[in-house]
C-alpha cells in the first residue's frame, strides 16, 4: 500500500511523483514504456500559437480561459503554469534554462523557427534574431538532420518581430560507428559522451565556421555528459546551437533519465513496462490498479492515483474500427465517445478535433463524468490524456503536462494535510 | 511552341496507354504518349493489385475469364518482376449459396481457366486465418500485380522501341482537317510552354476521362461511366494468397497480398466525374464487414490507407445505368469514323488491368486496319526487362535481400519499405521533377506504416541537396506529400493508425513546426 501511485513516466508523471515523494508521500511510478519525453523535441513549451505566434506565453495562457473554456489551461490559470516551469526547471537547472514569461524562437530540422519558453541551454544561442548567421552543420551518416533543407528555409525564415537571417549549410563526415553509412542520432550522442570523439567532432566542425556565424549542429551533442555541448562549443569557438531531431529525441532523452533519476534518489519505486489493465474501486475511491504481468495480473493499492498516461500518441485513447474512442486501461468517462465528425480531409486545415478528445477534470485535476462531477475522489487526471488541446499544434505540451501534474500532487499533499 | 511528329499520339498514361504506346512502337509506329499527370496515377494505381486468374468471371462474363487467364499467363511471363505469383483461393463462407461452387467449376472448365476444388482443411492449412466455417475452396492462378511497374515496365520498352513518353502534358485540343485527325495540342506543365504534335492518328486511352478527350476533339460523348470503387490497404499481409469468396461477384469479396500488405476491395458505385471520387464511411464500414466474413478480426487489424480508383465502364443497354457491378468488364473499341465521320481517332474503355496488353493489341489492330496497314502484334513474345535482371518474379523478401547487401554502405530512407537512399537518387535523377508522390509510386516511399511519419523529410532535404530542386519545392513537396498521405488516411483513422497519426502529427506539427514554414505563394501541386 503506496500513499500514491503515478501512472505514466513523461513529463506529467515524472513531476507529479517528484512533488508527492519530495512532499513526503510514498509513491510508485507505473509506467508502460519510456514516457512521452523522448518523443518530444526536449524543450518546455508552455504556449507557442494561440493561433497565432505567441511571444509572451503566460500572457497568453491567461487569455485563453475566455477564448477556450474547455482547454487545460483555462482550468489552470497563469500563475499555476509559472510554478510548474519554475519547478521543472528547479529540477534540471543544467538543462532547462529561460523566463516562462517570454518565448524564444528556435530553428527546428526542417529550419522552421519555433516558439517555446524554456529550451535547453545548448540550443538557446541559436534564437532566431535579427542579423545572425548561421552555417548549418549535417553529418553525411545521420539521415534525420538534413542540413541543405534546413540551412534553405532558416535563410528565406521570417523572422519574429522583424528583419532577417542568413544561412548556409555544410555537411561534414565524422563517423560515430566508423563501420556503418547509416548511424542514428542516438548513437551519436552516445559517442559523443566520449571527450576524445567530441573533440575530433567539434575539430572538424570548426573548420566550416566562418567568423560571426552561430553553428547549427543536430540534436545530438551528448546523452549523459550535459556539458558535452559546452566542450564542443568552446573548441569550434563559436555559439553552437543544437536542433531536436524525430524521435527518439536525444534531448527528451536526458530530461528524461535525469528526471527519472531524480524520482529513484527521491524514494519513488519505478515498475516499468508494466501496463495497466484494470482498477478496483469501493465507493467514490480507486482502491488499486492492476497490471499484466506473466501468468496473472497484479494488483497495487494506493491511496491516490495520478493517471499520466499521455494521448493518442501512447494509445492511452483509443478509436476502434467503428469509431468509438475509450480509455482503455481505466476506462474513464471522456470529452467524446464518438469520432465521426471529429475528422476532417484538410492536412494544413483547422485542428483535427479528435485530437482534443481526453477527460475532463476539475480544479484539482479530478477525473470528471458525464455530469461535470468528480468520478472518484481520489483519481486525478495530468498531462496529454486531459481534454481540449492540441498540444502539437500549440506548442504547449509541456507547460500543461507539468501544471495538470503539480496541481493533482498539490491536491493530494494539501488533503492530508 | 514545341512541334513533334508522330504517327500516332496515344493519349493516357495508365496500362493501357502504355500498352498501347509499347504495341504501336513495336509494330514500327513513331507513336507519343501524353498524360495529363503521372504515368498510373489514374486506376492504374488505384485498383487492388489483382492479377486475376479469371475466376471472378467464370460464371458472370466468361468472355472476359478466358481473356484473363490467357493474358495473365503472358504478363506474368513478360513482366516479371512487376508479377507475384500468390495463387489463389475461392472460398464459400457461412451462408454462401452452396451450389454457386459448381457453377463455378463448371464454368471454369468451360472457359478454360486452371481450377481445382481442394479440401477444407487444406485451405485452412494455408491460410491459417481464414474463416474456420468455409465450407468449400477452389485453387485458382490468380497473382498481385504492381501496376505502377507494370506501367513503368510497358513505357520503358515502348521507349526502346524509339517511342516517346510526356507525362505532365494534358491536351488541350485535338486538330481535324476536314474528317481527319491531324495534330494533338497538349501543354507542358513542367517546362511551360505548348506542345503541338502532328499526327495522322489519335489513340484515346484515357480510361474514366476518355469523354473529356473525345470533347476537345469536338466529338460527342463516348459511353464510358466512372465505376468508383474504394480499396484499403490492412497492415502485414493477412493472406499468403489471393482470397475471394465464392460467390457471384459482389463487394468487398476480394483479398490480395501484396507487397507489404493485404488490399481488401472493393465497391462499385457511379460516379458523375472520375476526379472527385470519395471514400464514404459507410463503403469503409462495408468493406471491414467483409474482411470479418473472410477473416474473424479482421477490424482489429491495422488499416493503413484508403483510396478510391474510378473503372472506365463501357454502359451497356442490357443493364440499369446505375449498375456499374454488373455492366461489361469487356472492352470495346469505338471508331470515330464509324460513329462520327472523322478518320483517325479510336477511344478504347472497359478492360481491366490484367488484359492491359490484349487491349492494347486491339486498339492498335483496328487502327492498323483502318489505316489499310498490316503489322502484327509482337508484344506477348518479349519479355520487359524493368529495373530487373535477370527477370524474375516478384517476391516478398528482395527488398530485404537487398538491404541485407547493401546496409553497412547505404542509409534506409523509408525504413517501412525498406527503400535506401541510392533508390531514391537513382528514382529522382530519372524523374528530376517528379513530386515526392511520382516517386512513391516506383519506390513505395511512406506507403508503410508510419505513411511517411519519419520519410518525408528525409525525402524532402535528400531532393533538395541532391537534385536540381529549390528550397521553396522541396518544401512545398514535403507539404503535399504530407497532404496526399492525409487524404488516404483519414477516412480509415482507427486502431494503432490514430496513434501513428498522433506520433506523425508530433514530428511535423509539434517538434519540427513545419506548417509554420513560409507558405508559398503557390501551392505546389504537381
Amino acid at each position: 500500500m503506496r500513499d500514491a501511485i503515478v501512472i505514466g513516466s513523461g513529463l506529467a508523471g515524472l513531476t507529479a511523483a517528484l512533488r508527492l515523494a519530495k512532499g513526503g508521500k510514498t509513491v510508485s511510478l507505473i509506467s508502460k514504456g519510456p514516457g512521452g519525453l523522448q518523443l518530444s523535441q526536449g524543450t518546455f513549451d508552455i504556449l507557442g500559437y494561440s493561433p497565432d505566434r505567441v511571444s509572451d506565453p503566460l500572457d497568453a495562457v491567461g487569455a485563453l480561459a475566455k477564448t477556450k473554456p474547455e482547454h487545460p489551461y483555462a482550468v489552470l490559470g497563469a500563475d499555476a503554469v509559472r510554478e510548474a516551469a519554475e519547478f521543472v526547471a528547479g529540477l534540471v537547472p543544467d538543462l532547462l534554462a529561460g523566463d516562462p514569461a517570454s518565448n524564444v524562437n528556435l530553428p527546428t530540422a526542417v529550419g522552421a523557427v519555433r516558439p517555446t519558453a524554456l529550451a535547453q541551454p545548448s540550443m538557446i544561442d541559436g534564437a532566431v534574431k535579427d542579423g545572425n548567421a548561421y552555417v548549418v552543420v549535417g553529418l553525411r551518416r545521420l539521415k534525420d538532420f538534413q542540413a541543405t533543407l534546413v540551412a534553405g528555409n532558416l535563410d528565406r525564415a521570417e523572422v519574429p518581430g522583424g528583419g532577417s537571417v542568413s544561412a548556409r549549410a555544410v555537411w561534414i563526415d565524422v563517423p560515430a560507428r566508423p563501420e556503418e553509412a547509416d548511424t542514428t542520432g542516438l548513437t551519436y550522442a552516445r559517442a559523443l559522451d566520449d571527450p576524445n570523439v567530441r573533440a575530433t567532432f567539434a575539430k572538424a566542425v570548426a573548420k566550416q565556421a566562418n567568423a560571426g556565424e552561430i553553428v547549427v549542429l543536430p540534436g545530438v551533442l551528448g546523452l549523459d555528459d550535459h556539458d558535452a555541448w559546452r566542450d564542443i562549443a568552446q573548441i569550434v569557438d563559436h555559439p553552437v546551437c543544437e536542433v531536436p531531431l524525430p524521435p527518439p529525441g536525444v534531448p527528451g532523452l536526458r530530461l528524461f533519465r535525469t528526471l527519472s533519476a531524480l524520482a529513484r534518489d527521491a524514494g519513488v519505486r519505478m515498475i516499468n513496462g508494466s501496463k495497466v489493465i484494470a482498477k478496483r474501486v469501493e465507493g467514490d475511491r480507486v482502491v488499486s490498479v492492476s497490471i499484466s504481468s506473466a501468468g496473472h495480473a497484479r494488483e497495487y493499492e494506493a491511496s491516490a492515483f495520478v493517471f499520466a498516461p499521455g494521448g493518442f500518441e501512447s494509445g492511452a485513447l483509443a478509436v476502434d474500427s467503428y469509431g468509438h474512442i475509450t480509455e482503455p486501461a481505466l476506462g474513464l468517462p471522456l470529452s467524446h465517445d464518438s469520432a465521426e465528425g471529429l475528422i476532417h480531409g484538410d492536412f494544413w486545415g483547422s485542428d483535427q478535433a479528435l485530437f482534443e478528445v481526453g477527460v475532463r477534470v476539475d480544479q484539482s485535476m479530478r477525473v470528471l463524468g458525464p455530469d461535470s462531477a468528480p468520478v472518484y475522489s481520489n483519481l486525478f487526471a495530468a498531462g496529454g490524456i486531459l481534454a481540449g488541446a492540441t498540444r502539437w499544434r500549440e506548442k504547449s505540451g509541456e507547460g500543461i503536462a507539468a501544471a495538470s501534474a503539480l496541481r493533482a500532487a498539490d491536491t493530494i499533499l494539501g488533503e492530508e494535510k | 511552341m514545341r512541334r513533334l511528329q508522330a504517327d500516332v499520339v496515344v493519349i493516357g498514361g495508365g496500362s493501357t496507354g502504355a500498352g498501347v504506346v509499347r504495341d504501336a512502337a513495336m509494330r514500327g509506329y513513331k507513336a507519343i504518349l501524353v498524360d495529363k499527370s503521372d504515368l498510373g496515377q489514374g486506376t492504374t494505381g488505384r485498383f487492388h493489385g489483382l492479377l486475376h486468374s479469371g475466376g471472378r468471371y467464370v460464371v458472370s462474363d466468361p468472355g472476359s475469364a478466358t481473356e484473363c487467364a490467357e493474358e495473365n499467363a503472358i504478363i506474368t511471363r513478360i513482366q516479371p518482376g512487376a508479377v507475384e505469383e500468390t495463387g489463389g483461393l475461392f472460398v464459400a463462407t457461412p451462408g454462401d449459396d452452396p451450389e454457386y461452387g459448381d457453377r463455378f467449376l463448371a464454368g471454369a472448365a468451360a472457359t478454360g481457366v486452371p481450377a481445382r476444388e481442394i479440401p477444407v482443411a487444406e485451405a485452412l492449412r494455408r491460410e491459417p486465418r481464414l474463416n474456420p466455417g468455409i465450407f468449400r475452396a477452389i485453387e485458382v492462378q490468380d497473382g498481385s500485380v504492381d501496376g505502377w511497374q507494370l506501367v513503368w515496365g510497358a513505357a520503358s520498352s515502348a521507349i526502346e522501341h524509339g517511342g516517346q513518353v510526356l507525362t505532365y502534358h494534358p491536351v488541350t485540343r485535338i486538330e481535324h482537317d476536314g474528317d481527319q485527325v491531324k495534330a494533338v495540342f497538349c501543354y507542358d506543365q513542367k517546362g511551360g510552354e505548348d506542345v503541338q504534335i502532328d499526327c495522322r492518328f489519335v489513340l484515346n486511352c484515357a480510361g474514366p476521362w476518355a469523354e473529356g478527350i473525345t470533347h476537345m476533339a469536338g466529338l460527342p460523348p463516348v459511353p464510358v461511366i466512372p465505376g468508383r470503387g474504394i480499396m484499403i490497404a490492412m497492415n502485414h499481409r493477412l493472406v499468403n494468397s489471393v482470397v475471394n469468396r465464392l460467390i457471384y461477384p459482389a463487394d468487398g469479396d476480394i483479398l490480395v497480398p501484396v507487397h507489404t500488405v493485404s488490399i481488401i476491395g472493393t465497391t462499385d458505385v457511379k460516379e458523375s466525374h472520375p476526379d472527385d471520387l470519395p471514400i464514404p464511411r459507410d463503403e469503409v464500414q462495408q468493406m471491414f464487414d467483409a474482411g470479418e466474413a473472410l477473416i474473424p478480426g479482421f477490424r482489429r487489424a491495422r488499416a493503413l490507407h484508403a483510396w478510391s480508383g474510378a473503372r472506365p465502364l463501357i454502359k451497356d443497354d442490357r443493364v440499369s445505368a446505375s449498375d456499374t457491378r454488373h455492366m461489361s468488364r469487356g472492352m470495346a473499341v469505338i471508331d470515330h469514323l464509324e460513329r462520327d465521320g472523322i478518320k483517325g481517332m479510336l477511344t478504347i474503355g472497359g478492360g481491366k488491368l490484367t488484359t492491359y496488353r490484349l487491349m492494347a493489341e486491339h486498339i492498335v489492330d483496328a487502327m492498323c486496319a483502318q489505316l489499310g496497314e498490316q503489322r502484327a502484334c509482337t508484344t506477348a513474345d518479349e519479355v520487359i526487362d524493368f529495373n530487373n535482371d535477370p527477370p524474375k518474379n516478384y517476391v516478398i523478401t528482395h527488398r530485404l535481400e537487398d538491404r541485407e547487401e547493401d546496409r553497412l554502405d547505404d542509409q534506409i530512407i523509408c525504413e517501412c519499405e525498406l527503400m535506401s537512399k541510392r533508390m531514391f537518387v537513382e528514382a529522382l535523377d530519372e524523374q528530376p521533377t517528379g513530386t515526392l508522390d511520382d516517386l512513391r509510386r516506383q519506390l513505395r516511399l511512406g506507403m508503410g506504416p508510419c505513411q511517411g511519419g519519419f520519410c518525408s523529410m528525409r525525402a524532402a532535404g535528400i531532393a533538395h541537396d541532391h537534385g536540381a530542386i529549390d528550397v521553396e519545392r522541396a518544401t512545398g513537396l514535403l507539404r503535399l506529400f504530407l497532404k496526399n498521405r492525409w487524404i488516404g488516411l483519414w477516412p480509415i483513422l482507427y486502431g494503432d493508425q490514430v496513434r501513428q497519426t498522433a506520433l506523425d502529427d508530433w514530428i511535423y506539427q509539434g517538434t519540427l513546426d513545419v506548417e509554420h514554414l513560409p507558405v508559398p505563394a503557390e501551392e505546389v501541386v504537381r
